[in-house]
């Protein structure tokens, strides 16, 4: 048999265990430990060909899991852990509140920008979701904000949290597509402030073109407004660190991380953490960081076997050769994320079709670090979306007043908002190149 | 998709072995924090003493390399416990009874065999760097001791998967419906509860844990 059949057969048996609910890093490794014994079975025999996939699968866990870039993933998901303890969630809300509060629809427009603060200390967009229903929430409705307008602008601004740095799926994304670290990480600032624009912009245009739906603040005092800042610093200080010690730099981006989450730990022990708590969130961090490792070992040991069959090199071929405008092909590529994205964790989603699906859009002749922000973009829009939109039912699960319902309707705006994100993404991609270019050049 | 569980426990031999190999798991993911801030520690040193003392950490990258494995493996097991390996749960989350737990079983039982493969695997693969000798490229620190944590952490994982089984055979057996020391699956609103419990307190002055570890998960 052809090796790319060998890998078909095998891709295929990849998405029947993963439907039929195997976890999915072992469903990654499986399917690529079977393709090995496939493949050297047909050269050596099978008793040889054994032997050699065992050893194969065998090296790739510590070989793939232990190279000093992916240090990084570990320092981001602590400081995301950790910022919940640093005050800095309140702080950048009253900020935003006081300097914001004035514009029609005013909280709302704070609540979007302070999301999109938060996203700079945080990569969580579901926990982003959790933290401002119980900071937001409560003021909007108090101003007499329209319930599910209050609960769609929390859901849609935690979905920041992954385009701005510190986002961890950036950091898999470069390391799966072996792209430089710091060029996806610098691609998702502007970008994601792209993205709190139209969102604030639509919070404008909905609260005066619609009666009742979030009425300004009064007005704070130019004292007010600089007392506020001081709070919220730190979070331009962890900004700074990370494009600076890339640019400047000062540092791999895997020391500017815990750079990061070191300040973001004295904060938090400042503001009298106590031990379980940081237990806690050490423990928290282990969980998710070990849960990343095996899914990008294990399916590193799957892209090994599709090194030998050829099967991405043959898909892109046959990508290229298709007679379509590229665009036509690249909407039909983010509509399949899109559905997938519905039943399926970001994470997962992004390391099992990326083997396959990035060469393709790189034959296609996209830029990888664009296509890698417009990729998550697209895993993000799916937490706003039915059946399974986590960060709305997140904000229903902090609101008892509030039901699911209510926020998917609160949030259909917003999830117009960053289709049409997605299309500016896709027209003006300088947005996303523009920082990467300035800071690292070509 | 599904990355968390709630982990029901009684005073039955099985759930007793679930809570003391917990009790384990749990030290060794908490190894694996502790490494991470140990690098938060060591990142720190490095920036600060190549930048204003011009001596930087020997062989830093070595050290942050070989000190990955601890985080990158030993809370295998703990994950899996907890239910935190994410997985497509569209179709399990719609069987009930006999026919979730005959699934279940099956799906654990392939990462059975697969965790024990790997083992040995990954065994030889550090049965390789032992024998050699073989160090790292810049301060020459043995390599063996990191990789001899991907067999120990499947090894951890493998005595999990196992109790497991018997968790989810128990459940066939008896056809019951809210079994003991294995993860249920959780609709899109308990696991939303369930991340808005690990936040909430967080960011007020209060006491609450906000997650304590006790079986509640954080997504990325």
């Amino acid at each position: 048999m052809e090796p790319f059949e060998i890998g078909l057969w095998v891709s295929a048996l990849l998405v029947v265990l993963v439907v039929c609910g195997l976890r999915v890093a072992f469903a990654a490794a499986l399917a690529g430990f079977l393709g090995l014994v496939w493949f050297f079975s047909e050269k050596l025999g099978f008793d040889r060909g054994l032997l050699v996939a065992i050893k194969m699968t065998g090296t790739v866990p510590h070989s793939k899991a232990t190279t000093y870039a992916l240090a990084l993933i570990p320092t981001f998901i602590l400081i995301g852990y950790l910022a919940y303890f640093a005050g800095l969630t309140r702080a950048i809300f009253e900020a935003a509140k006081r300097w914001l509060g004035w514009l029609p629809g005013g909280l709302g427009v704070a609540t979007v920008f302070a999301t999109a603060g938060f996203a700079a200390v945080s990569g969580a967009s579901v926990a982003t979701s959790a933290v401002f229903a119980r900071i937001a929430i409560p003021e909007m409705l108090k101003e007499g904000y329209d319930k599910r307008f209050a609960a769609g602008v929390v859901a849609a601004g935690g979905t920041l949290a992954s385009l701005i740095p510190p986002s961890a799926i950036l950091v898999i994304y470069a390391i799966i597509v072996e792209e430089s670290v710091g060029a996806l990480l610098l691609g998702g600032f502007v970008p994601g402030a792209v993205s709190a624009l139209i969102y604030g912009g639509l919070v404008v245009l909905l609260a005066k073109t619609r009666k009742d739906f979030g009425p300004p603040s009064a007005g704070f005092s130019w004292k007010q407004r600089f007392e506020s800042l001081p709070g919220a610093l730190p979070i331009l200080f962890v900004v700074f660190i990370i494009i600076f010690c890339i640019y400047g730099g000062w540092g791999t981006p895997t020391e500017a991380g815990a750079l990061g989450a070191f300040v973001v730990l004295l904060m938090a022990l400042r503001r009298g953490m106590k031990w379980h708590q940081l237990k806690g969130a050490l423990l928290e961090s282990a969980k998710l960081t070990v849960m990343i490792f095996t899914i990008i070992w294990g399916v590193l040991i799957y892209v090994r076997f599709l090194g030998f069959a050829d099967l991405p090199a043959v898909f892109a071929e046959w990508i290229a050769s298709i007679d379509q405008p590229r665009i036509i092909i690249l909407l039909c590529i983010l509509l399949a994320y899109a559905v997938l994205g519905m039943f399926m964790d970001a994470i997962g989603m992004l390391l099992l079709t990326l083997p396959v699906v990035f060469p393709a859009v790189v034959a296609l002749g996209y830029d990888p670090i664009w296509f890698g922000i417009i990729v998550v973009k697209m895993a993000e829009l799916c937490l706003i979306t039915p059946p399974i939109g986590l960060n709305c039912f997140v904000v229903a699960g902090v609101r008892s007043d509030i039901t699911v319902q209510d926020v998917f309707r609160g949030v259909t705006p917003f999830f117009v908002a960053d289709v049409v994100t997605v299309g500016v993404l896709i027209a003006f991609p300088d947005i996303v190149l523009w920082l990467p270019r300035l800071v690292l050049g070509n | 998709m599904s990355g968390s569980s709630a982990i029901i426990e009684d005073d039955t031999r099985l759930s007793t072995l679930d809570r003391a190999l917990y009790r384990l798991e749990t030290w060794l993911a908490l190894a694996g924090g502790a490494t991470v801030l140990a690098l938060v520690v060591l990142a720190v040193i490095q920036i600060v003493g190549r930048k204003i003392f011009n001596a930087p950490v020997l062989g830093y990258i070595d050290l942050v390399e070989q000190a990955m494995a601890v985080f990158a493996f030993l809370g295998i097991a703990y994950c899996q416990r907890l239910g935190g390996h994410i997985r497509m749960d569209i179709l399990v989350g719609r069987l009930e009874g006999r026919m979730l737990w005959a699934f279940e079983w099956l799906s654990v039982a392939i990462m059975f065999a697969l965790s024990l493969l790997l083992t040995y695997g990954s065994w030889l693969h550090f049965r390789r760097a032992y024998d050699i000798g073989d160090s790292s490229i810049d301060i020459a620190i043995p390599l063996w001791p990191a990789k001899l944590m991907v067999p120990l952490a499947l090894s951890f994982l493998s005595l999990r998967l196992l109790l497991q089984l018997w968790g989810y055979g128990r459940a066939f057996s008896r056809n019951e419906e809210r079994p003991v020391a294995v993860p249920l699956i959780e609709t899109a609103e308990e696991q939303a509860q369930h991340e808005a419990e690990t936040v909430s307190g967080a960011d007020d002055d209060t006491d609450e844990t906000p997650s304590g570890g006790e079986g509640r998960h954080g997504t990325v």
